[in-house]
């Protein structure tokens, strides 16, 4: 059956990345190809384990093998980070709405990541990165609970840094000896003097775990974002991806298909986004 | 529009019902079950005088489902033609939800839209109503307008037979020689039991505070931060009956497991959102941890949500929760209190 909306297409795992003790990134092939954006997410099957939902990591340019970066949580988690190159999963998607890019062209993104949170962030900035001057200015606030919680390490520490298209910088919750970057919460790396950015003509994008987004948007807020111009992962509880088992429901809405990114406008008025 | 004598209804049944597999009512008590069989028995299924205990949405979204096998290609499971019998206008209606979830909104779900595509639904004039019925207060009549293929309407002596689709009227083409035109008389004898039932209902429902045409959603909105759902949420001990019961409910779980005849397959299965861990994600954050937070939810998805997405509530007014909750709580009552202004 071509059209069962709850089927994943097999996919084989090639590789896999250690990226810090609890995050790996999957390298997967399915075997036709998945076409998505930067924004859009998959529902990942682990054969008699069940299914999770994950953001690709990976350029969304490319359709015939897709990244996915997994911290290790639970069930479905645990069992993909015990497998190896060989395993066969199964990919559904690609599911939800992308990040509206053509609105961003000639404006300032600021890209606000919190953790594994950066995974979904790292697909679009491939996607920007791609037709860098379409945007006005690229920037990146990235915190992690420790040096070695950062993922992306080497692209993180240096080389998105190095052409001046991306203004990068990282904090950590607490350092270590060999620590030389900023020291605390992500939102100390968003004021003014470390950001620089114009509220007025930008946009921010943030992902990470939810006391992380309210304190950012806060923030944020704080600045002088619109707050239709803060772009949020909302993380729910999914389990068809495609609107209809009604666990995703966030207010008038299903995060799997209107979402999972919403700008902050349009959620603020329903009662406990943070939870 | 004809009129079916009474004394034809099991030829004419057996006429309609040839080569499908049978839905019917059968009384057991004060009570009708929804029924499977191989053919239409007139000494064991009837019509019906009002709902049955099953909700008909499990004909076409069933409890429990296998959507397919994950490593290679599952066809759609051939699904004989099917005849539901008695459908009473609640149930009926519910089903403007399910085709709206499952087939409006895209991507359609094949095994729903094969299982409305293989069915004909015969619909039924409610000539009775249970003590839990309260569809006027929720926009709804005891008898169907729209939605089914014939619906008949009991006038003492027999039936008038309406068809409501092409495939009703085609059906009503082999059964030509049990009908008759209808006369004004038969037309009044109709009207009168739909406003006798109508009137009943909405007496009932207006006895337990709820007023036909009440806003409703404006109600359950504005009662969101109201302590009346702590107070009602102590008696549920997450059951899910409501929710299984419910003519409109649709939500469902998508679970993996291993088939008996090998393989890994999937289900898809009928959840409630009243379980703790319903919403919860992982790392444990839950957006509604307390009991009276999902009790909140269930009336916000039927009153609130629905109505802005498709302009009605997802509550046909069939009373099966109010029968069914483990704890006692009474729909009627949570509305009440929601109108009353908590
Ligand atoms: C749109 C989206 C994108 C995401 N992208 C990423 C990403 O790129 N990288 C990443 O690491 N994470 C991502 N996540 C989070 C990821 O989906 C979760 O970490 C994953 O679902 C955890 O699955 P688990 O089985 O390992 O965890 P568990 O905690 O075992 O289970 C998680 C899910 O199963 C449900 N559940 C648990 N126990 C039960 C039970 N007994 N009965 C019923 N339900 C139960 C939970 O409610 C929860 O939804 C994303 C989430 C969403 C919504
Ligand atoms: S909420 Fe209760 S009364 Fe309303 S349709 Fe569902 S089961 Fe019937
Ligand atoms: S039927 Fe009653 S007790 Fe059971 S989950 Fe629903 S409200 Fe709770
Ligand atoms: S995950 Fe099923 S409705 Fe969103």
């Amino acid at each position: 059956m071509d059209n069962n909306p709850y089927i994943p297409v097999p996919a084989k795992l090639v590789d896999v990345v250690e990226e810090t003790h609890n995050i790996k990134t999957f390298v997967v092939e399915p075997v036709r190809p998945i076409v998505f954006e930067a924004g859009q997410f998959v529902e990942m099957t682990v054969p008699g384990y069940g299914e999770a939902p994950f953001t690709p990591s990976s350029s969304p340019a490319v359709s015939d093998r897709m990244e996915i970066t997994v911290m290790r949580v639970g069930q479905v988690t645990e069992r993909l980070h015990a497998l190896g190159p060989g395993a066969e999963l199964g990919i559904r998607g690609p599911l939800g709405a992308p990040y509206p890019l053509d609105t961003f062209c000639g404006r300032e993104i600021l890209i606000v990541g919190g953790g594994v949170g950066l995974a979904p962030l790292r697909a679009l900035l491939f996607g920007l990165l791609e037709h860098v001057d379409r945007y006005h200015r690229i920037v990146l606030r990235y915190g992690a609970r420790t040096p070695s919680d950062i993922i992306y390490r080497d692209a993180v520490s240096s080389g998105w840094g190095q052409n001046g298209k991306l203004d990068v910088r990282v904090c950590v919750d607490e350092g270590d000896a060999d620590w030389k970057g900023n020291t605390g919460v992500v939102t100390t790396i968003l004021e003014p003097e470390c950001l620089s950015c114009d509220p007025a003509n930008g946009v921010a994008v943030v992902c990470g775990p939810p006391i992380m987004m309210k304190f950012a948007t806060l923030k944020l807020l704080d600045l002088g974002y619109a707050p239709a111009d803060i772009y949020l992962s909302m993380e729910k509880n999914m389990s068809c991806g495609v609107g209809k088992c009604g666990h995703c429901r966030l207010g008038r809405y299903y995060a799997c298909k209107d979402g999972p990114v919403f700008t902050y406008d349009a959620i603020e008025s329903i009662n406990k986004i943070w939870d | 529009m004809f009129k079916l004598q009474q004394g034809n209804l099991n030829a004419f049944m057996a006429t309609l019902s040839s080569g499908r597999t049978v839905y019917a009512l059968s009384q057991v008590d004060l009570q009708y079950h929804l029924v499977r069989a191989e053919a239409w028995d007139g000494d064991q299924h009837l019509l019906g005088s009002y709902r049955p205990v099953e909700p008909l949405k499990g004909l076409f979204f069933p409890p429990r489902e296998t959507v397919g096998r994950l490593r290679e290609d599952s066809p759609l499971p051939e699904m004989r033609e099917r005849i539901v019998i008695g459908v009473k206008n609640c149930d009926l209606s519910a089903l403007k939800i399910h085709d709206y979830v499952f087939l409006e909104c895209e991507p359609r779900d094949p095994f729903y839209a094969q299982a409305r595509e293989k069915t004909v639904i015969i619909s039924c004039d409610c000539t009775d109503a249970r003590e839990s019925c309260f569809c006027p207060a929720v926009d709804e009549q005891p008898y169907a307008r729209a939605g089914f293929d014939i619906n008949l309407s009991p006038i003492g002596d027999g039936f008038i037979v309406e068809p409501g689709s092409e495939k009703g009227e085609a059906l009503l083409d082999r059964a030509g020689d049990m009908l008759s035109p209808v006369s004004q008389d038969d037309l009044s004898k109709r009207d009168a039991n739909r406003y006798a039932v109508t009137r009943r209902v909405a007496e009932q429902a207006e006895g337990r505070g709820l007023t036909t045409g009440a806003d409703l959603q404006a109600a359950v909105r504005a009662s969101e931060d109201a302590d009346m759902w702590d107070v009602f949420a102590r008696d549920c001990v997450e059951c899910g009956a409501c929710n299984f019961v419910c003519c409109t409910c649709h939500c469902f779980l998508l679970a993996d497991g291993s088939s008996p005849a090998g393989g890994d397959s999937r289900v898809k299965k009928w959840d409630s959102c009243l379980y703790h861990n319903f919403a919860r994600v992982a790392g444990g954050a839950n957006p509604r941890k307390h009991r009276a937070d999902r009790l909140f939810n269930r009336f916000d998805k039927k009153f609130v949500f629905f109505p802005e997405v498709l302009g009605r509530y997802a509550c046909d007014g069939c009373g099966r929760c109010a029968e069914a909750c483990t704890g006692k709580i009474d729909i009627r009552d949570v509305l009440k209190k929601a109108l009353d202004g908590q």
